[in-house]
């Protein structure tokens, strides 16, 4: 049923949390508004950006047709008004002649880079044969997809048509899947995409690893920055020394790989020395007792031979946040594939938040404000398969998300073929990159009968596809209008800033093509109908949201427990659970121990790898304006001291080496600030594709040397027991 | 009172993002491998418990006693009014003395136009009421730029807090009698 909201109540909605809101100015629900003049031959359109997947709010600035400028819009509760340098560099991906212009055919050897360019009409038609005679042979469960960005649902309800269950969204399994998982058995409910932390307000912030200043999310990075300067006690825990422990009051250099015995032992000695949030900890969550035994053993002392960081030091760390508490919080992280112990290990962190007391507390988690409004569908009559999966989601590992999937265990399942999985269709995304294992990745290639990429530029996967749709981007194109839960709820527009500049299509009018061509009869909306009708439902106009580009629509209040509430946990026992009920129940461990992983052997490093401020994923190192920041360079930290026995200098050139495999060089960065065990990269380089034409062969791509290990609970992959060697160029 | 423009920068909070170095040149139109601000990384000796690295930017100082001024044959180099030192590009012969004498390394010579070229305080859009691109995109809020000689404008009211705060405040390399117009603030 469609709830009908006027303007009014649209607005009035955001109103009635309370009556301290009914003060707030009228103002308040503008976002983004276009406010300066508009001489002749300049225009603004609203947009969301899609560099990375924060979705700032944007105004793009056109002047004769042609983008010149993107700013934030000002009120947009994700990044108020603000950009970051990926953001700002979307105007070169725009005119960017590297990008994909045409669809194309593949026409030599997979990986050879032949492709003929075709007609939109040869393309789907292409596709669309191939496909069904895929399902009449292998039935429809052959299809599996791998999407991520705004337009993913197109392809998503696409596959769903099609009749497979096999969708995957790599963020999962590649990303936050450990981290959703372990938070919602403590609390049940996942972090989400806009990590509900309060930094503003914080007293106490401890990061594991969280590299919140170069894993840049622009509204994150502004609350952190503005609790630093509050004066919030930072420490940060990390094996190197990154932009984020430039930050903190406290950086600990820690063992890779140990983090679990770091908080296992502040969790001892707070319920040693009794410190923890008594009334909290008592009155809303289950199993202190057990706990309580349970981590006796994990003393400091043990916990500092193992994670080489200094007894008082781990002492000094938790009566910080204890005596911050509850106005502090232990950060959940965001891509939590490193070990393959992650779920436990983010138990602990939500365990050691729980201590703290800190559940909808300033400086604390807070809960996000929600919007509900119901939404049209884009694609009538979509039945949702609901099969078995071929990745063991839902099965193998029964608390798996069945809607994202596991990327990593279906890519595994491709390369193995068990089940006849033939036809592979990507979206956004970039499996050579964000699989553990390329050699997974070749394998599950060679083994496909069609690989579909929709992309705007050729990344490594695009090369290796058989067809290559170009995909307008996000200046160009509308999209669903999107509802985003911050401090507030409110609802972002996409409407293109300029026509697309090459033969291109929006991914919806894609899947809806490409559907129509394998006979399907499912209606897709255009998407502007689509968006026309939800603003109608809610007594907005597409006027409206060309003027503001975001509105706020809920206020609310993000502390209900600190205003007197009680705290309410979906979980079985009705509290945060210390001892997880559901983990007991399905025989994996109920209380996290730790588990210490594989480590380096003589001249071994393990591998680690992350991201720069100005980059994201695989997707952004080709953007010419952001090379130059880094003059096309790619470092590769090494500690000092194992440099100089490896008779490397700082600047020297240098390769990663495992077995048969040797990478691009890299620069070396010789630094006394990373732990001796590790060597660390930025994502995203080492790109074979050579319609990349600025980055081919440009620095390691970290994928070929990272581990591939799975998550006994949350199926999620493990990345960081990679380990290499690294020899001069 | 007339104008004088400047600029302030919270170094607390800088992150080394970037963002103003990319806001800068989609605004001007900087060449690809070109910027007209830049971030500097400082250390200091102690990591474990104090900062260790610190991020300063720069770009031009738009300095009162400007030596790229003094040094430009054709005058195209030249100091306004309002405090902006400015390039008239149309009579830049493209000698690169002002590059060469520029204490701070804040001109480079854009190939593509055959002239030296610097941050200009964004004046067109300054001009407009907007402020500078890089103070606009700046996500850790750690530029502030105004009129120092208005005691209503947000630098002001910044450089008068930070003096009675004690919080430290310098210029770079006053000792060579430039007088800068960038301020660095450090809580
Ligand atoms: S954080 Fe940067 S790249 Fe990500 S959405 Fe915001 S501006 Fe874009
Ligand atoms: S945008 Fe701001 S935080 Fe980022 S580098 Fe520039 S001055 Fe520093
Ligand atoms: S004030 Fe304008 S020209 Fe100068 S560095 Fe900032 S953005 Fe560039």
């Amino acid at each position: 049923m469609k709830s009908k909201i006027s303007r009014r109540r649209f607005i009035q909605g955001t109103l009635a949390a309370g009556a301290a809101a009914a003060t707030l100015p009228s103002l308040s629900l503008v976002a983004g508004e276009v406010e300066h003049s508009t001489p002749s031959g300049i225009t603004y359109a609203q947009n969301w950006c899609e560099m990375c997947f924060w979705k700032c709010g944007l105004t793009a600035k056109v002047v004769d047709g042609k983008v010149a400028k993107l700013e934030g819009q000002k009120d947009c509760p994700s990044n108020f008004g603000k950009l970051c340098a990926k953001g700002n560099s979307g105007v070169f991906q725009l005119y960017d002649p590297d990008r994909l212009q045409k669809p194309l055919i593949r026409t030599g050897e997979r990986g050879s880079g032949q492709f003929k360019e075709v007609s939109w009409d040869e393309a789907i038609k292409y596709i669309a044969e191939k496909a069904n005679a895929l399902k009449a042979k292998y039935g429809p469960e052959t299809f599996t997809l791998f999407a991520h960005g705004s337009g993913e649902h197109s392809f998503v309800d696409l596959i769903h048509i099609m009749g497979s269950p096999n969708i995957c969204i790599p963020s999962y399994s590649q990303c936050t899947g450990s981290r959703d998982i372990g938070w919602a058995l403590t609390y049940g409910k996942p972090v989400g995409g806009k990590e509900p932390v309060d930094s503003e307000n914080a007293k106490c912030i401890m990061l594991l690893g969280r590299n919140i200043a170069e894993a840049l999310h622009v509204g994150e990075l502004q609350d952190f920055i503005n609790g630093c300067a509050n004066g919030a006690y930072v420490i940060y825990v990390d094996p190197r020394y990154s932009k984020t422990a430039a930050k903190s009051n406290k950086f600990m250099m820690i063992k890779p790989g140990t983090d679990t015995a770091l908080l296992l032992a502040m969790i001892n000695y707070i319920l040693v020395k009794e410190i923890y949030n008594k009334d909290f900890v008592e009155n809303y969550t289950s199993g202190l007792e057990e706990l309580r035994e349970h981590v006796r053993p994990y003393t400091v002392k043990w916990a500092s031979e193992i994670t080489e960081i200094p007894e008082k030091d781990i002492i000094e760390a938790a009566e910080k946040l204890c005596a911050a508490a509850p106005h502090c919080y232990i950060h959940p992280g965001r891509r939590l594939t490193r070990y393959g112990t992650d779920t436990q290990f983010v138990r602990a962190i939500a365990i050691l938040n729980a201590l703290m007391g800190n559940w909808e507390q300033p400086g604390g988690i807070y809960r996000p404000v929600p919007l509900k409004l119901d939404q049209p569908h884009m694609v009538h009559d979509l039945e949702r398969v609901e099969a078995d999966r071929a990745d063991g989601a839902g099965t193998d590992f029964p608390i798996a998300s069945t809607d994202l999937g596991l990327a990593n265990k279906m890519m595994q399942a491709i390369a193995e073929q068990k089940h006849p999985l033939k036809g592979m269709f990507v979206y956004g995304c970039n499996p050579f990159h964000n699989q553990g294992s390329t050699e997974t990745v070749e394998k599950a290639i060679k083994a496909s009968e069609l690989i579909v990429t929709c992309e705007i530029y050729m990344t490594d996967t695009a090369w290796y596809s058989d067809v290559v749709l170009p995909e307008s981007t996000y200046l160009e194109r509308y999209d669903p209008i999107i509802i985003t839960s911050r401090k507030s709820g409110y609802i972002q527009y996409r409407e293109p800033a300029v026509k697309p500049l090459y033969d291109t299509l929006g991914g919806w009018e894609i899947a809806a093509r490409l559907s129509k061509a394998m006979g399907y009869e499912n209606h897709f909306m255009d998407v502007r109908e689509y968006n026309k009708e939800f603003l109608d439902s809610i007594g907005l106009t597409e006027a409206n949201m060309k003027k503001h580009g975001c509105l706020v629509g809920a206020e609310g209040d993000p502390f209900p427990v600190a205003s007197g509430a009680e705290p309410e946990f979906h979980t079985p026992s009705g509290k945060a659970e210390l001892f997880s009920s559901m983990m007991s129940d399905l025989g994996y461990e109920a209380l996290p121990s730790y588990e210490a992983p594989p480590m380096p052997k003589g001249d071994e490093f393990r591998l680690l790898f992350g991201r720069l401020s100005f980059h994201t994923h695989a997707r952004t190192q080709n953007n010419a304006w952001l090379l130059a920041l880094h003059h096309s360079q790619v470092e590769l930290w090494i500690n000092s001291e194992r440099a100089k026995n490896l008779g490397i200098k700082n600047g020297d050139d240098v390769c990663i080496v495992k077995g048969e495999k040797k990478s691009n060089p890299c620069k070396a960065k010789v630094v006394d600030y990373i732990h001796r065990d590790a060597i660390f990269i930025p994502h995203g380089f080492g790109s074979v594709s050579k319609m990349l034409t600025r980055v081919v062969g440009v620095g390691a791509r970290d994928s070929d040397f990272t581990s591939d290990v799975t998550d006994p609970v949350s199926g999620s992959a493990g990345f960081h027991n990679g380990f290499v060697k690294v020899v001069k160029a | 009172m007339k104008k004088k423009y400047a600029m302030a920068y919270i170094v607390d909070r800088c992150v080394d993002c970037k963002a103003c170095m990319v806001a800068c040149k989609a605004e001007w139109h900087v060449p690809d491998e070109d910027f007209r601000t830049h971030i500097d990384t400082g250390k200091s000796p102690d990591y474990t418990d104090k900062l260790r690295l610190h991020f300063l930017p720069h770009q031009c100082n738009h300095c009162d006693d400007a030596p790229c001024v003094t040094v430009c044959p054709t005058k195209a180099s030249y100091k306004r009014e309002d405090g902006i030192v400015s390039i008239n590009q149309k009579i830049c012969v493209g000698c690169k003395y002002c590059i060469v004498s520029c204490p701070y390394d804040a001109r480079f010579f854009n190939h593509e136009l055959g002239v030296a070229e610097k941050c200009t305080f964004c004046l067109p859009r300054i001009a407009e009421g907007l402020a500078p691109a890089c103070v606009t995109t700046c996500p850790g809020n750690v530029r502030v730029f105004g009129d120092v000689n208005d005691p209503k404008s947000e630098i002001s009211a910044l450089l008068r807090d930070a003096a009675e705060k004690h919080y430290k405040v310098w210029k770079l390399r006053q000792d060579l009698g430039t007088e800068p117009n960038i301020y660095y603030v450090q809580k």
